[in-house]
């Protein structure tokens, strides 16, 4: 029996210790090796033998945990709204309205209605506010507390409190009436509507927020279509369409023009030219023949090859850089909550306010009932129920805001290291360049420029190569571009010849047609010394045997890559830049757009290891870039953020995706998240504020229920709006 | 260009799914497989053939590959 591997997702691990339970469960299935990740929530299992997935996951279940295979197609058609929490959040919401205004307004309180308020709140704090007990009970044996800690609390003993009142006290008489002063002290208050109208907003935020995480999880799954998910196998000669994962090695496949190369493998038959720029992050086409080898998922931009298969699955190089890129994933620490930041000072602080209350007023009057009552008003006057809503919407407002301008924001941690970003460092390749091959320069000697490029274009019109492309393409913008030349004939890794009247024309390489030309005028032998050392690509003209004009081609800057650099440094933040391409390349980019560092010849390893570098330093570093080249450090960088029509990989593990290739948009993601974080903080600040206000009214014994009433709608108001003002924000 | 639609039963994940085409695309005949995958259940396999499949011959592979083909 062959061994198979399968990825598993894992959910409810919630430490190290966890990871281990569920290794240990899984080792115990017989024939299985199993490596579970906490930080990335993978279980990665070879099975020896016949045991399928469904065992697996069976015994993850038993040990407590959740788990299912990681399926692509199945990733992307993940609806991550949990059912159950809509559910709790509609039925807590349709629970909770009587409940509120049958407390609330005095004049609406019927014979026993403290009854019915008892009934429909006990659903609400027991079913619906689940996730926040269990949650609490997980942090308490952390000895740590969280908003889960006080949302639990708060609902918790404003509950139980009431059922103690109703039951014991004269508050749970038939006919009894809340006063609704906002003073004045009532030892058998009830809070009800606290409990069940925190539980319902605190499940709303959750709910929120979840949907504002799967918009941008819709919105990236239109772009994650690029990877090869067929290939045509060759089985006795004939094609055969199948799924990409079907390869295996040894395999001859063929990969067609503009076909996306699904594996690794070796030309046995054909010659074109691949763009790898998408893995490599090499501008510009590589020409390939018999015996070159090829990397999976790279485009054939020329003709039709037969390749052979030498890695298939786990062994290929584009598997290689997904394991880099987990790795990095790994050691990126995530960054906590910053409303679990506040509640783990908060909640203490109020726990702590509220038994010295009581303890200080029991020392006073002597009557327990009296000194647990102040302590349990405080309690529950402290828990917030704008707390819950001060995050999503927030970043409801933020990434909805970012959406229209085509910023997709995933989650709120992003948000948090975006504030603290201290340099950029941009891929070149796509991001300040075109990433494709341009006309840049054109020189005449004896004849005038556009002759040059003209009749350069002539002869190279059938070619497929890049370069020729560009001349065509420049020749035909300039309206240069006459009939095509006759008898072309093209020397492979040389040039082009062909004959326009009674003039031979060539078009190639400067030594090619210096080997079989008179002398080469020093104009064009001075050009070419310039062009090169300035990173450009070269194409020489002749007539006859006299060289007669030299074509620059170059990869272009985008019009607005030195804007986008400016704005950045406007924003206070270093510019960097790492280049897959030669370090003569880099540095005329470099210079064009006023970068402020510089590095060429990367490679993918490379530019992680310089994104380590520059964290070592103390800086906190956002990475922009595309290719699968990229990813890497697109996860090592506190931030990562991928062009649009980027690569899955590099998309998968950016934290901001830039819909457009426009460089201006990361000033505009970074200002957008410092702008929403900013809200967020303002929302908390004062969610938690009019609660604190409170709290000293709570303590000294004169809280009415009003007052607690009046704290939750002035901070969810404020939320709300303060949220609003997010969709007024300009890009540049 | 024919494409036929088979029931294939005993799929669990992503890699039944590849063995399950290789094996069809494997039989004579055939220009193009993709699967349906419905885990435990019963997925469907497209065939694409030029002429019409021999349905001995890819019931023999899909057994052979341990999966099921649903008549």
């Amino acid at each position: 029996m062959s061994t198979t591997h399968v990825d598993l997702a894992l959910e409810g691990m919630t430490c190290a210790t966890c990871a281990g339970r569920i290794e240990g469960a899984l080792a115990a299935v017989p024939g299985v090796i199993a490596t579970v990740n906490f930080a990335t929530e993978r279980a990665s299992v070879e099975i020896d033998g016949v045991t399928d997935a469904t065992v697996l996951i069976a015994a993850i279940t038993k040990v407590g945990y959740g788990a299912r295979v990681i399926d692509r197609e199945q990733r992307e058609k993940d609806a991550p709204v949990d059912p159950v929490l809509t559910a709790r959040v509609i039925v807590s919401l349709a629970l909770a309205t009587p409940v509120f205004f049958m407390s609330m307004i005095p004049a609406w309180q019927f014979d026993g209605f403290q009854w019915v308020a008892a009934a429909l709140t006990t659903p609400i704090v027991t079913w619906g506010a689940w996730p926040f007990h269990r949650a609490a009970i997980r942090n308490a044996r952390h000895g740590a507390t969280t908003m889960d800690t006080l949302v639990s609390l708060g609902v918790a003993v404003a509950y139980l409190w009431s059922i103690y009142a109703l039951f014991f006290t004269m508050a749970g008489m038939i006919g009894m009436r809340m006063d609704m002063a906002l003073f004045g002290y009532s030892p058998h208050s009830l809070y009800f509507e606290s409990a069940s109208v925190v539980t319902a907003f605190v499940l709303l935020g959750r709910l929120l927020e979840s949907s504002s995480k799967r918009a941008a999880k819709m919105s990236l799954t239109a772009l994650l279509n690029t990877a090869a998910k067929h290939a045509i196998l060759l089985v006795d000669g004939r094609e055969v369409t199948v799924p990409a994962g079907a390869l295996q090695r040894g395999d001859t496949f063929v990969v067609l023009a503009g076909g996306i190369v699904p594996t690794d493998g070796r030309i046995v038959e054909g010659q074109s030219a691949i763009d790898a720029s998408a893995v490599t992050g090499e501008s510009g086409l590589v020409p390939v023949g018999v015996g070159s080898t090829l990397i999976g998922g790279t485009i054939n931009a020329g003709g039709r090859l037969v390749v052979e298969a030498t890695a298939v699955g786990a062994g290929t190089e584009l598997a290689r850089l997904t394991r880099m890129v987990e790795e990095a994933q790994a050691g990126k620490a995530p960054v906590q909550k910053l409303v679990d930041r506040i509640s783990a000072v908060f909640v203490p602080l109020v726990i702590v306010s509220a038994v010295a209350g009581g303890i200080v007023w029991f020392a006073i009057t002597g009557d327990a009932t009296h000194a647990v009552s102040i302590a349990v008003a405080t309690l529950v006057v402290a828990c917030p129920c704008a707390l819950g809503l001060a995050t999503p919407m927030a970043l409801l407002a933020g990434t909805g805001r970012g959406a229209r301008s085509g910023i997709i924001i995933r989650g709120t941690d992003v948000l948090e290291s975006t504030r603290r970003v201290t340099t950029v460092v941009v891929d070149k390749t796509g991001t300040l360049t075109s990433g494709h091959p341009s006309v840049v320069d054109v020189l005449g000697d004896s004849v005038s420029a556009d002759t040059v490029l003209g009749d350069a274009a002539r002869v190279e019109m059938g070619t497929d190569h890049p370069l020729a492309r560009a001349v065509v393409a420049e020749a035909t913008t300039r309206e240069v571009m006459g009939d095509v030349a006759r008898g072309i004939l093209a020397e492979p890794g040389r040039g082009v010849t062909g004959t326009l009247g009674t003039t031979v024309i060539r078009a190639g390489s400067l030594e090619w047609l210096a080997e079989t030309s008179h002398a080469v005028p020093t104009s064009i032998v001075a050009a070419a010394a310039d062009w090169t050392s300035a990173g450009r690509s070269l194409v020489a003209v002749a007539h006859g045997d006299r060289v007669v004009g030299l074509i620059a081609i170059s990869d272009v800057v985008k019009p607005s890559a030195s804007v986008a650099i400016r704005a950045l440094s406007k924003l206070g933040i270093r510019t960097v830049m790492a280049s897959g391409d030669n370090a003569a390349v880099a540095e005329v980019v470099a210079h064009e757009v006023g970068i402020d560092e510089f590095y060429g010849a990367m490679n993918p390893a490379d530019k992680r290891d310089l994104i380590a570098r520059l964290q070592q330093r103390g800086e906190v570093v956002a990475m922009v870039g595309d290719g699968i080249n990229d990813a890497a450090a697109l996860a090592q960088a506190d931030l990562g953020i991928a062009m649009g029509h980027g690569t899955d990989v590099a998309i998968e593990t950016s934290d901001i995706v830039l819909v457009s290739t426009d460089l201006r948009r990361v000033a505009d993601a970074i200002r957008l998240s410092r702008s929403t974080l900013g809200t967020i903080r303002g929302n908390l600040v004062w969610a938690f504020g009019y609660n604190a206000i409170a709290i000293p009214i709570a303590l000294a014994g004169i809280m009415g229920p009003a007052v607690a009433g009046l704290a939750m709608a002035c901070s969810s108001v404020f939320v709300v709006l303060n949220s609003a003002r997010l969709a007024a924000f300009r890009t540049s | 260009m024919n494409t036929t639609d088979f029931g294939v039963t005993g799929l669990t994940c992503n890699h039944c799914v590849m063995t399950v085409s290789r094996a069809a695309a494997l039989v004579p005949g055939v220009t193009g497989v993709s699967i349906d995958l419905v885990a435990n259940g019963q997925s469907t396999l497209h065939v694409e053939s030029d002429a019409a499949v021999d349905a001995v011959a890819l019931d023999k592979a899909i057994v052979e590959a341990g999966y099921e083909l649903v008549h």
